[in-house]
């Protein structure tokens, strides 16, 4: 009897550590920024006070999402600088007119239609609310992406069993339904699924 | 210690127990999910920024405003126009789905003759052929278009024949097209301005007439009121979804709705609600309770009902003279609120069910309902932008599918005022296309192109400074400063809505209450699609919901 819960006991605690610590390591490969973009920076150095100049909404409503290089450019089309970060913005991105392929931490599927013109103006959210404080933040934080289904770990939310999440944590449709009854707000299928 | 066979059952056993309580076995099975969405032979739209265009949805007759979601020159969402003067931004399961229906499993990309491969200049010899040797039959679905007067001047050119299928809205004031010379296509009703809405088996909240119309009426005027401004007495033999949401729902037998319009015209008159103007019904009103299975008690207080707010309008399912007969003697034809005449133009046309008493060749165009069957032993050209299953067709034609044809949007069926619109082609068909009139103007060179005639037709618009354009606001015609700058808003998604015509201009010439019709079901848009090319998001919300009536809905 000994025996059997020995083996028995073993086999659990290795399925426990397997899926709970080894698993997330594996499922999740780290990638880097192509540069240190420092939010913080920007809003102290050169003003920036609203998230909206420079991720805006078009007057149609979409959204323009990550500035194009040209918003960068504005301020960068030389270094200013002694940032190593603002040298590979300058010499491999700005002056080759090549777009630089940030990683999206808030990438979501081909099949959903997020509008950020009616979370923000509509409704009034805030961005943190669902971006947490990043653009608040002095360092770059690492990309994580799921080997399997291709998106940012964020989307999931940094726990992997996703108990006790921060308010912003996880970016899952049944984030979205949470959020809407919370606030008390209907909305169909084909409100993000057009 | 010698580590036994048994000794890794019961490992393994522990490692499954283990593995349940962490997250590996909810999270491979979320992800796979999404892994499953991402396989590469799935078509992904681009990332790239979203373009919003807005159009009219040309799948049906009723031309609902649409706001298309473009990436990279695709459509990837569809969703209603809240400027649309008609559909205030409503749309049917299939129009919010139409953007899925160009990738479609069934979309005919080939020209097919006879279940083989073949190519369009074959079909062309073969047409040509036909043509040279007898007349040629042409069946429209979605007459008034400019297409459409490329399909009917071909027809003429050829001593053939053009014939239109009417759906059930038009097919319901062909009495009173008979009965005043009024073409039924010229006719509408004026539920904007009545106040009391008889639908004797038309699907009223679900799927009659241009999606939103009505609803929107009823939203704003009737839903949660117990004595709302626009009352809506629904007579159906089941609980049918629009029953269910009407003022009032009045249970008769199946079948006795032209009893029951006959048994309320004499209720009327024995009552003198109304003064006595055109027949007598043959019918007294407890004959109609025998037959309707109502207590004539309850026929008469219906009548009362029915004049006690008023303009009152009796709507058909389908073709049904009684009940057109009950409109004419509660004075709702040519009136206010009533059945009212749209244009002066218009004309009639042959409905496509009538015999053909001899064709060489039958074309049918896509607009033309897939179940459409046409009785006849000549060579049959159907076009098609899907295949919806077995055809006794010769020839199968590919057209271009949803949003890639540039067309033109004329009034939809029973609208009180015309309209106008074009849906430019916002996509690039995939494959080698050609609509009806296209593969004809191959043929016969001298027919003007549809593009042509949406020009005129907008130029005519312009010239006769009436109405006013929809767009993101409404301009009146005269404010325009040319006829290109008109057309241009069109071309931008803008509506043309006419003038309302004033009361009148219907003298219908009734001499005895008319016998009563063998009836079909009432149809919405779902019985005109053929069921193998719903595009998957239409399934979810149609077929898979609780929209849909249950097949057996309409059995007693």
């Amino acid at each position: 009897m000994a025996r059997k819960t020995f083996f028995f006991g073993f086999g659990l605690a290795v399925a426990l550590f397997a899926g709970w610590i080894v698993f997330p390591r594996v499922l999740y490969v780290q990638k880097h920024q192509p540069l240190d973009f420092l939010h913080k920076t920007h809003a102290e150095k050169s003003g920036i006070a609203d998230c909206a100049e420079c991720h805006t909404i078009r007057e149609d409503g979409t959204f323009a999402g990550l500035p194009p290089m040209e918003k960068c450019a504005g301020c960068h089309s030389d270094r200013i600088s002694d940032s190593q970060a603002e040298a590979t913005l300058v010499d491999s991105y700005i002056k080759t007119g090549h777009e630089t392929p940030w990683l999206v931490y808030s990438q979501q599927p081909a099949n959903v239609w997020f509008s950020h013109a009616i979370h923000v103006k509509r409704a009034g959210l805030a961005c943190t609310e669902c971006h947490s404080s990043y653009g608040e933040s002095d360092q770059v934080r690492v990309y994580q992406v799921n080997r399997i289904s291709g998106y940012s770990r964020d989307i999931w939310g940094h726990s992997i069993s996703r108990l006790r999440r921060a308010p912003h944590e996880g970016m899952k449709m049944s984030d979205c339904e949470d959020c809407h009854r919370r606030r008390n707000v209907e909305v169909g299928c084909l409100g993000c699924h057009e | 210690m010698k580590v036994t066979r048994r000794d890794l059952l019961v490992w393994s056993a522990g490692a499954a127990a283990g593995l349940i309580v962490t997250p590996v076995p909810w999270k491979l099975l979320d992800d796979t999910s999404i892994w499953s969405q991402n396989w590469p032979w799935i078509p992904q739209p681009a990332r790239v920024p979203v373009e919003m265009k807005q159009s009219s949805c040309t799948l049906c007759p009723n031309g609902c405003g649409l706001r298309v979601r473009m990436a990279a020159g695709w459509p990837v969402g569809v969703a209603g126009l809240s400027t649309h003067p008609v559909t205030r931004g409503a749309l049917c399961p299939l129009g919010f789905a139409a953007h899925q229906l160009n990738w479609h499993p069934q979309r005919l990309r080939t020209v097919r003759h006879r279940g083989s491969n073949s190519s369009w200049s074959e079909a062309q010899r073969a047409f040509a052929k036909a043509r040279a040797e007898g007349p040629i039959v042409i069946i429209d679905g979605y007459p008034g278009r400019a297409a459409s007067s490329v399909l009917e001047t071909f027809a003429q050119k050829q001593n053939g024949s053009y014939r239109v299928v009417e759906g059930p809205e038009t097919r319901a004031l062909k009495p009173y097209a008979s009965w005043s010379g009024v073409p039924a296509s010229a006719l509408g009703y004026d539920l904007e301005n009545a106040e009391t809405v008889i639908s004797f088996g038309a699907p009223m909240l679900d799927g009659w007439g241009a999606p939103g119309r009505f609803t929107r009426l009823w939203a704003e005027r009737a839903a949660g009121r117990s004595d709302p401004q626009l009352r809506l007495i629904q007579i159906d033999s089941t609980l049918s979804r629009t029953a269910a949401r009407s003022w009032q729902w009045i249970s008769i037998r199946q079948g006795s709705e032209s009893t029951l319009a006959a048994g309320l015209a004499a209720a009327l008159l024995e009552q003198k609600l109304v003064p006595a103007r055109g027949p007598i019904p043959a019918v007294s009103v407890d004959e109609a309770a025998m037959q309707t299975g109502m207590t004539a008690d309850a026929i008469r207080e219906l009548a009362r009902t029915i004049v006690g707010r008023t303009p009152a309008v009796a709507i058909a399912a389908d073709d049904n003279p009684s009940i057109a007969a009950l409109n004419l003697l509660l004075g709702a034809v040519g009136t206010l609120g009533g059945i009212v005449r749209r244009s002066k133009d218009a004309v009639d046309h042959i409905a496509a069910g009538d015999a053909i008493s001899s064709a060489r060749a039958v074309l049918i165009d896509a607009s033309v309902p897939w179940d459409f069957i046409h009785q006849t032993d000549a060579e049959v050209f159907r076009f098609a932008a899907w295949d919806g299953g077995s055809t006794k067709a010769d020839w199968l034609l590919p057209v271009p599918g949803f949003l890639e044809e540039l067309t033109d949007v004329p009034t939809a069926p029973a609208l009180a005022v015309e309209t106008y619109a074009v849906a430019p082609s916002l996509v690039k068909p995939a494959s080698e296309v050609q609509s009806a009139a296209q593969f004809l103007a191959t043929v016969e060179p001298s027919l003007i192109p549809a593009e042509k005639i949406i020009h005129t037709r907008c130029y005519n618009i312009f010239r006769a400074l009436k109405g006013n354009v929809h767009g993101d606001e409404i301009t009146p015609v005269a404010k325009f400063a040319s006829a290109q700058k008109l057309e241009a808003q069109l071309w931008k998604g803008a509506v043309w809505v006419g003038e309302a015509s004033p009361p009148g201009g219907i003298r219908c010439e009734l001499k005895g209450w008319p016998a009563a019709p063998v009836l079909g079901a009432a149809e919405n848009w779902s019985a005109l699609w053929p069921a193998p090319v719903l595009p998957p998001l239409a399934s979810k919300l149609y077929n898979e919901s609780s929209l849909r009536e249950a097949p057996d809905r309409r059995t007693v």
